[in-house]
């Protein structure tokens, strides 16, 4: 006997229900719950839809769905790490290694007036401002996409959220360093935290404002699905 | 069935060997078709597949593809042109691991 849609859908809830979030994770434990149903039903047709699906449940074992929540997790941040990578190494060739340069040159500056770290304490915090709004920004509209499309996506959530949580954490921790810079006189150390700071501005950069602009391609070329279900 | 431990750590290549053979699969389909291949012998839990097939797509060497079957959408699973030499490599690693095993179990002392 086949599923109807009814079970479908109650399938989709029932994983919702055991802590799977995301659209992309649901529909592939749904089908494999549904084929399992059918096969448990064509050697037992007698048993309830709730019965055939619980005794498909419990083969996931003890720890229900959550070991491939977090397979898929690990896999979509791996991806992730190899977008922003990408955009990364962008800022490291030929001709954005001009700009690149240029804010190194900016930050260096800074550590060179060797006057007190005030100068680079005002510069700190007024990037960390922009980001704060850039991200509070970034996450109301998460908020008002999920809604809207009542279904997320594993990697959508890591665009719009865990990107702009990193950044804010990135820059909070750049703070301690700070104390530091006051004491810096060697060129090379100089050197150390100005790239620090270069690299830390455009991981900003790219996980706040080019990575979600960029979110409807990068979902379109992870989800094959994704642009036929958002047509419907 | 007691010895699902010794396959644990062939799971991957049992996998793209899986694929190789028979183009694109689905989850549950790979389960089923272990089973059947095994006689019952080998059965990949649930639990242990997807983790598995998600650190292969994440590792290159699987793609994926959705279609719609019936009243619901179906994962399959593929071997990328990385995945495919990779299977190779992985089968003769394998070959290798199984000879050293023999000689390990049954010693010619001469």
């Amino acid at each position: 006997m086949e599923l109807t849609q009814t079970h479908i859908e109650e399938l989709y809830k029932f994983t919702r229900a055991h802590y799977v979030e995301h659209y992309d994770v649901q529909t592939e434990l749904a089908d494999h719950l549904a084929n399992d149903i059918e096969q448990i039903w064509s050697k037992q047709p007698k048993i309830s839809f709730e019965e055939a699906r619980d005794m498909s449940f419990q083969k996931f074992g003890v720890f229900g769905f959550m070991e491939v929540v977090e397979a898929k997790q690990k896999q979509l941040g791996k991806k992730y790490a190899k977008i922003l990578w990408g955009f990364l190494k962008e800022w490291f060739s030929m001709p954005k290694l001009i700009s690149t340069g240029f804010l190194f040159y900016f930050f260096y500056s800074f550590l060179d007036l060797q006057t007190n770290a005030i100068f680079f304490i005002v510069v700190v915090l007024l990037l960390v401002i922009i980001e704060t709004v850039l991200g509070i920004r970034l996450l109301k509209k998460a908020k008002q996409r999920f809604k809207a499309k009542k279904r997320k996506y594993l990697l959508e959530e890591i665009i719009f959220k865990t990107g702009v949580f990193n950044t804010i954490v990135l820059f909070a921790n750049f703070f301690q360093f700070i104390n530091f810079t006051e004491g810096i006189t060697a060129i090379w150390g100089k050197c150390v935290v100005a790239g620090g700071f270069t690299l830390a501005f455009f991981f900003s950069y790219i996980t706040l404002i080019v990575i979600p602009q960029k979110a409807e391609e990068l979902l379109k070329e992870t989800y094959p699905e994704y642009k036929q279900l958002n047509a419907l | 069935m007691g010895n699902q431990k010794l396959y644990k750590g062939s799971l991957q290549t049992i996998l793209l060997r899986l694929l190789e053979t028979n183009g694109k699969m689905y989850g549950y389909e790979i389960t089923q078709h272990v089973k059947e291949l095994t006689k019952g012998e080998l059965k990949i839990t649930e639990g242990a597949l997807y983790p598995a097939l998600h650190k292969l797509e994440a590792d290159g060497l699987l793609d994926v593809e959705v279609v719609k079957v019936g009243n619901r959408l179906r994962k399959y699973y593929k071997l990328t042109t990385f995945g495919t030499k990779e299977t190779a490599n992985k089968l003769a690693e394998m070959q290798d691991f199984l000879k050293t095993m023999q000689h390990l179990a049954n010693p010619k002392f001469s």
